[in-house]
């Protein structure tokens, strides 16, 4: 299996605060990557970095062997092939589901409009939201509103989708939707790698759990051996708290 | 100290503004009778709006000329006589530009006209920054005062014991009216047509003039007359220079001597007959109609005046505040990239950063009134007396200090956003700008449209003072005109200020509406795949 991202010793710091202190990680073609830990640890940090919104202090990221750091390396492109699903949501506020999936195809992609549309509805549907592509994301619910934006996201093509705790801005009874369409997202062999909360889609779901703690992967392994054997004892503390 | 640093820019650049309008008195002028000869016109500067000397009609009868920066409008009097005379002699073109009385000076120095003929005496100060010809007419100072009043019969100034007399600013009257020891309270009013009204409401007792201007005004208004008041132990010491009137002219100019040797050839009789023809040709507005009347009539003779009057200021609002939206659009988008990866790019950043901030404090920071004199005598000395054309100059400091409080709110209107709305279209690969095109942009006028809606209604008053600039005939200075034409300052007042109310009522509801359509449905249809519908317009352009 190829290596769609290799990453070489990342760390980022906000003047003085080093959040990230050296990561190391490989993600392969198919994976479904789990990064857990407390609050704080530098998990989100992480994941922007992966796609840029946060600028490295240093490190290398590799993306099918080329340095996205360096100036040649179109950003732009990478952008759209790396998608990212946010706590958030950032749902376009002035477009309505259907344009918030298509605006990216046609400004990006470059894709006509209809073929934009075609894709757009199959993924709404993909998410069961097909119902509301005429809906403004101000009249969506929270759990709603993250299918769209994981449509939106898929509407890129991707090669892997960056997933940044989609489900902790959201009501506990609207988890449940979220969780099932990444799910099924993940079973049908997309690349994922997921900053969660959320263990037991960390263990059922994910091929491998990344632990990190204090700016550190602290240990990573299968699910099953991450949450039934630790080897570490800052992850014996971590889960014992969780779980 | 980056505070200390804006403040001492602020100030050299407001110097720069204005050290050319410090040396207004020593415009040379290069051989003005050559200049005009050639030119085939001689520009004459009056108020046309100083019976008998120069007054306006709505017709060119009588021998009057087209007021040449005010459309529709005509100019006759005794001064229009003279200028006729010297332009015919010379073998040249009248024509009369339409200026407030404190401008004349400047505009001769700046070169737009080429002569004052305004009823204007050669007092020593005016002598400083303008040359004279010689006298082309001389009069004597009266007092204005109401038939009915208790200062009729009054003959020298000991008379007026306890009286509340007016003069007009920036005239040697003024002088003689601190010589009325005796009176209560004095005051300084801009026209003759106001001190008028206050006479005839009774807000004054009386106003000095020279008398034949005090005869023009109270042919014209029944219920006035005046008290000559003599040049003598119980009149007004004034100076010759006072009480003669002449051509203004620039220093040293060539055609001093020109319009001496044709002022040389107009005899005394001439001078009368031309001052009691100029006494009864003038415009004659003593028939009592009462208010409700006056209005009609008003109406009645101004009404295309007024249409125009409302499609200049709306015109020049809309342009205003549109093309300030899209300065303060732009300005706002221009500081949201991002921070420039290079050192050059830094630095370059920091220049415009500090330029956008220096626009915006300077414009926010002095009346638009003071923008357009600097900015429209400032192009004029900057080239050699040639004025911007006063539409475009009032379109430009309108859009250039709209866009200056606009800058300030589309800040606003940007910070109101999430960042996540930038961060969501980064992370699908759109570029900064098309992330402004397509995200901010429309979120952003969303937010600013009730405060530019604002602007705009603002503006549709504001733009009122840019009736200083000579020639800009908006509703305001329509007001204006009607008020010279009639004497009717409070009729004329009220009238445009309906106007101005139902303008900015009317434009405020549409506005509204106009809001609330852009705030979209409040609900959507759900979508049902069985029928293909065409879901509309998928990338919201």
């Amino acid at each position: 299996m190829c290596n769609i991202l290799e990453i070489n010793n990342l760390t980022k710091s906000f003047g003085d605060n080093d959040i990230l202190r050296g990561i190391s990680l490989t993600v392969k073609k198919g994976e479904v990557i789990s990064i857990i830990g407390s609050s704080g640890s530098g998990k989100s940090t992480f994941l922007r970095c992966l796609n840029l919104l946060e600028k490295p202090t240093s490190g290398e990221i590799l993306y099918h062997g080329n340095d996205i750091q360096s100036k040649k390396f179109d950003i732009h492109r990478y952008r759209a092939e790396v998608g990212m699903v946010f706590q958030n949501f950032n749902l376009f506020d002035n477009m309505t589901a259907l344009q918030n999936c298509c605006i990216g195809q046609v400004k990006v992609l470059k894709l006509s409009k209809e073929q934009a549309k075609q894709r757009a509805l199959e993924y709404l549907e993909k998410v069961g939201m097909l119902q509301y592509i005429n809906a403004r994301p101000s009249q969506l619910s929270g759990g709603q509103k993250q299918r769209v934006a994981i449509a939106r996201a898929l509407c890129m093509n991707p090669e892997v989708v960056l997933f940044d705790e989609p489900t902790s801005a959201l009501d506990p009874e609207m988890v449940g939707e979220v969780l099932s369409v990444m799910t099924g997202l993940a079973k049908s062999g997309l690349t994922m790698i997921v900053v969660t909360h959320e263990m037991d889609f960390a263990r059922d779901v994910s091929t491998r759990v990344v632990f990190m703690d204090q700016g550190v992967i602290v240990e990573e392994g299968s699910p099953d051996v991450i949450f039934t054997n630790p080897q570490e004892q800052r992850t014996r503390q971590f889960l014992a708290r969780v779980l | 100290m980056k505070k200390l640093l804006l403040v001492v820019v602020l100030l050299m650049m407001l110097t720069v503004i204005f050290s050319p309008l410090s040396v207004v008195a020593q415009a040379a002028p290069a051989d003005d009778l050559q200049t005009v000869v050639e030119r085939g016109v001689l520009r004459v500067g009056m108020e046309a709006g100083y019976a008998p000397y120069n007054y306006r009609q709505t017709t060119d009868a009588n021998g009057a000329v087209a007021i040449y920066n005010q459309n529709g409008e005509f100019a006759n009097g005794y001064d229009v006589k003279i200028a006729k005379y010297i332009a015919e002699q010379m073998g040249v073109t009248l024509e009369v530009h339409a200026l407030e009385w404190d401008s004349l000076i400047n505009a001769l120095n700046a070169g737009t006209i080429d002569a004052i003929i305004a009823g204007m005496s050669p007092t020593e100060e005016r002598k400083e920054a303008i040359d004279f010809s010689d006298k082309y007419y001389e009069s004597n100072l009266v007092i204005v005062v109401r038939k009915d009043g208790k200062f009729s019969d009054s003959d020298n100034i000991e008379d007026f014991v306890g009286a509340n007399i007016v003069a007009q600013r920036g005239t040697f009257h003024v002088d003689a009216l601190e010589q009325i020891t005796t009176v209560t309270d004095t005051n300084q009013y801009d026209t003759f047509a106001t001190m008028i009204t206050a006479l005839k409401a009774n807000t004054i007792d009386g106003y000095i003039a020279e008398e034949p201007g005090a005869i023009a005004d109270c042919t014209a208004n029944s219920e006035l007359m005046y008290v000559p008041i003599r040049n003598n132990e119980n009149g007004f010491t004034t100076a010759e220079g006072d009480t003669q009137l002449a051509v203004g002219l620039r220093k040293g100019s060539s055609l001093t001597a020109e319009i001496n040797s044709i002022l040389a050839t107009v005899s005394d009789d001439q001078r009368a007959e031309w001052m009691d023809e100029a006494i009864a040709q003038q415009p004659v507005e003593s028939i009592e109609r009462g208010f409700f009347g006056n209005v009609a009539y008003i109406l009645g003779r101004y009404w295309t005046k007024i249409l125009q009057g409302v499609g200049t200021t709306i015109l020049v609002s809309i342009v205003g505040t549109v093309a300030g939206m899209v300065i303060g659009l732009l300005v706002g988008f221009i500081r949201t990239l991002p921070t420039a990866r290079t050192k050059a790019g830094r630095i370059w950043q920091k220049v415009y950063n500090f330029v956008f901030s220096a626009y915006v404090e300077i414009f926010r920071g002095t009346p638009m009134m003071v923008q357009a004199m600097v900015i429209y005598w400032g192009y004029a000395l900057l080239n050699n007396g040639v004025t911007m054309n006063t539409f475009v100059a009032a379109l430009l400091i309108v859009s250039v200090n709209t866009g200056a409080y606009i800058t300030e709110i589309v800040r606003g209107g940007i910070n109101a956003l999430d960042k996540g709305q930038f961060e969501g279209s980064s992370a699908i690969g759109m570029t900064h700008w098309q992330t402004l095109r397509y995200v901010i942009l429309p979120q952003t006028v969303k937010n600013i449209l009730p405060a530019v809606s604002n602007e705009f209604v603002i503006n549709i008053k504001d733009t009122s003072v840019l009736s200083v600039l000579a020639g800009f005939i908006d509703l305001y200075a329509v007001g204006n005109i009607i008020i010279l034409g009639t004497y009717r300052t409070f009729e004329a007042y009220l009238i445009i200020s309906v106007v101005y109310f139902l303008l900015t009522f009317c434009i405020t509801r549409l506005l509204r509406l106009f809001e609330r359509k852009l705030n979209g449905k409040s609900n959507y249809a759900l979508y049902n795949s069985d029928i293909v519908s065409a879901a509309p317009n998928v990338t919201g352009e």
